[in-house]
């Protein structure tokens, strides 16, 4: 891992025409495959003790319906159920013996399983992982017993009320797809079946839809696993709906002193050149601390805000892109009583700055702060392995982090402008919970 | 071939001999309860573990009564299936390759 981000790092003193350097004979550098039956194929082998393989597929909670909601979360808590080739006993002391890890991580739109292993041993962990993506028996009593493992992993979710606002921001911002919570609704727990999991898997977990990433393993040796093994349900499966934005809010009336709000309007899709933009303004507005208990001094949203008010308070740019959409805005969280002044301060600060109010300077720092963000990202392996999986199921290839940052060097101040013109003017959608009494509604903002 | 038949035939004399059938009771109804069975009972689908509760409800009603079923309603050989046995075999199966793993 030390090694690859020194390969990339831009070469201060070499000569141009110096030859990469090779650590050791069988170095490779990262490849990328895509088998015809569309499943794509991403290595990277670097050498280090550990491997991480990671199987990403494009579904989620947004490929479920209104008849089957709740399907992705129990998919998620069921990747330790026994499958044709492993019993769930196996699977389980199976990985631990070897000292190993399984693990399920999912968005809206992408599933990630991902096991990491000590290099010896990941013929084992693979095939736990290729039984348990590809081969899932669903037992109707192992499935009925997992269910009450729903409510528990729901309940600690919910623990942090930003799972709830943003849950509650997709519920209002959209009209289908992604407005289905990652969450299984209290009403489906219990009712979720062998079957509905199967189709899920059957319709969703097609080779086209998958990729198969590895760190720390040959790009042969995952080609020949991918070409036994994952070339089971060819074509595209289910098709998603498309997301349709509508702006709508949803407030919820707790005990909290703390409000948490969140305020948005339809963003950016993923890839595109504008995403870049509305990153960017992210950065300028302020995307959370980087000085632990320090006083924020770039994040203009910060300063705006501590002018109106000098109660403790946070405020965060917000933004996400997804496949055909996206969502950037605002999350605040102030004490109840003030809660209208701050978000109101934050809002009129992304005004100042759609009026043109963003100096060059600060749009550099900020794309600062956003390419090394980024990149101290994808220096851990786990990092790494999630950045190169979401974009080969994406688009197939993958962006060196030296072309990423020249991405991020090219949006314009106009560009960032714009964004946050965009933001001002786009139809706007809420999500706040707390004590709402002196929160403002979306049209008396 | 012959061979066969004969025990075939041994077999079902000595399941009409047992008798369970005439309470309407089939094989897998007179197992006993150990854990592994227990186990097998909690996966049966719903309609096969209705049918068995009813099954035994009627014998231990008949049992009561020291009555048996009218010879025409009585559990045929040929109609007996063992339809816990699936269940059964995997429990067992899962229980002795938890204990492998322990062993070693």
């Amino acid at each position: 891992k030390r090694f690859y981000s020194l390969k990339v790092a831009p070469k201060a003193s070499a000569s141009a025409t110096a030859a990469k350097v090779k650590l050791s004979p069988e170095s490779q550098d990262f490849e990328i495959t895509k088998l015809p039956s569309g499943l794509v194929i991403a290595s990277l082998e670097n050498f280090s003790p550990a491997s991480r393989i990671g199987v990403f597929i494009k579904t989620g909670s947004r490929y479920e319906t209104t008849s089957n909601l709740g399907t992705a979360h129990l998919l998620r808590l069921a990747s330790n159920l026994t499958t044709k080739g492993a019993s769930s006993f196996r699977i389980t002391r199976g990985i631990e013996a070897v000292g190993g890890s399984l693990s399920v991580h999912a968005t809206r739109e992408k599933m990630a399983y991902s096991v990491e292993c000590l290099r010896d041993y990941v013929d084992t962990v693979m095939e736990y992982l290729l039984n348990v993506t590809t081969a899932p028996e669903f037992r109707p009593w192992e499935v009925a017993d997992l269910q009450p493992q729903l409510k528990v992993d729901k309940a600690v979710a919910l623990q942090n009320p930003q799972v709830g606002v943003l849950e509650n921001l997709h519920a209002a911002a959209y009209k289908n797809a992604l407005a289905n919570p990652l969450y299984c609704p209290d009403y489906r727990v219990g009712k979720i079946t062998s079957e509905q999991l199967h189709h899920f898997v059957q319709n969703n977990f097609t080779s086209s839809r998958m990729a198969l990433v590895g760190i720390g393993i040959k790009h042969s040796t995952l080609k020949q696993v991918a070409e036994q093994f994952l070339n089971i349900r060819s074509g595209h499966g289910a098709p998603g709906a498309k997301a349709v934005y509508r702006g709508g809010e949803i407030r919820k009336q707790t005990g909290d002193s703390l409000v948490h709000a969140a305020i948005v309007a339809e963003g950016a899709v993923a890839g595109s050149p504008e995403a870049n933009a509305f990153s960017v303004l992210q950065y300028v507005l302020g995307a959370g601390p980087l000085i632990k208990r320090g006083s924020n001094v770039t994040s203009k949203l910060t300063q705006g805000v501590a002018k109106a008010t000098s109660q403790p308070f946070d405020v965060s740019a917000f933004n996400v892109n997804y496949s055909d959409s996206g969502l950037f805005g605002i999350y605040t969280i102030s004490q109840a009583p003030n809660a209208g002044e701050v978000i109101k301060a934050a809002l009129n600060q992304v005004k100042a700055v759609a009026q043109g109010g963003v100096t060059d300077a600060d749009v550099t720092t900020a794309k600062n702060q956003m390419k090394a963000n980024y990149l101290m990202s994808v220096e851990t392996s786990k990092g790494l392995l999630n950045e190169i999986g979401s974009e080969s199921l994406v688009s197939g290839t993958h962006t060196s982090p030296s072309a990423a940052a020249q991405k991020i060097d090219s949006v314009a101040t106009a560009d960032v402008v714009n964004a946050a013109k965009k933001f001002i003017s786009g139809k706007k959608s809420m999500a706040a919970s707390g004590d709402l009494g002196n929160t403002p509604f979306l049209d008396e903002l | 071939a012959g061979g066969g038949r004969l025990l075939d035939r041994i077999r079902k004399w000595y399941y009409n001999a047992a008798g369970f059938n005439k309470l309407g009771l089939m094989r897998d109804d007179t197992l006993h309860e150990d854990d592994d069975v227990k186990e097998a009972l909690k996966r049966l689908p719903e309609h096969l573990y209705n049918e068995r509760v009813f099954r035994i409800k009627r014998a231990l009603d008949l049992s009561l009564k020291h009555q048996i079923l009218p010879k025409d309603q009585w559990v045929k050989y040929e109609e007996d299936h063992r339809y816990l046995k699936p269940y059964l075999t995997e429990v067992i199966r899962e229980r002795h390759e938890k204990e492998a793993w322990n062993r070693k």
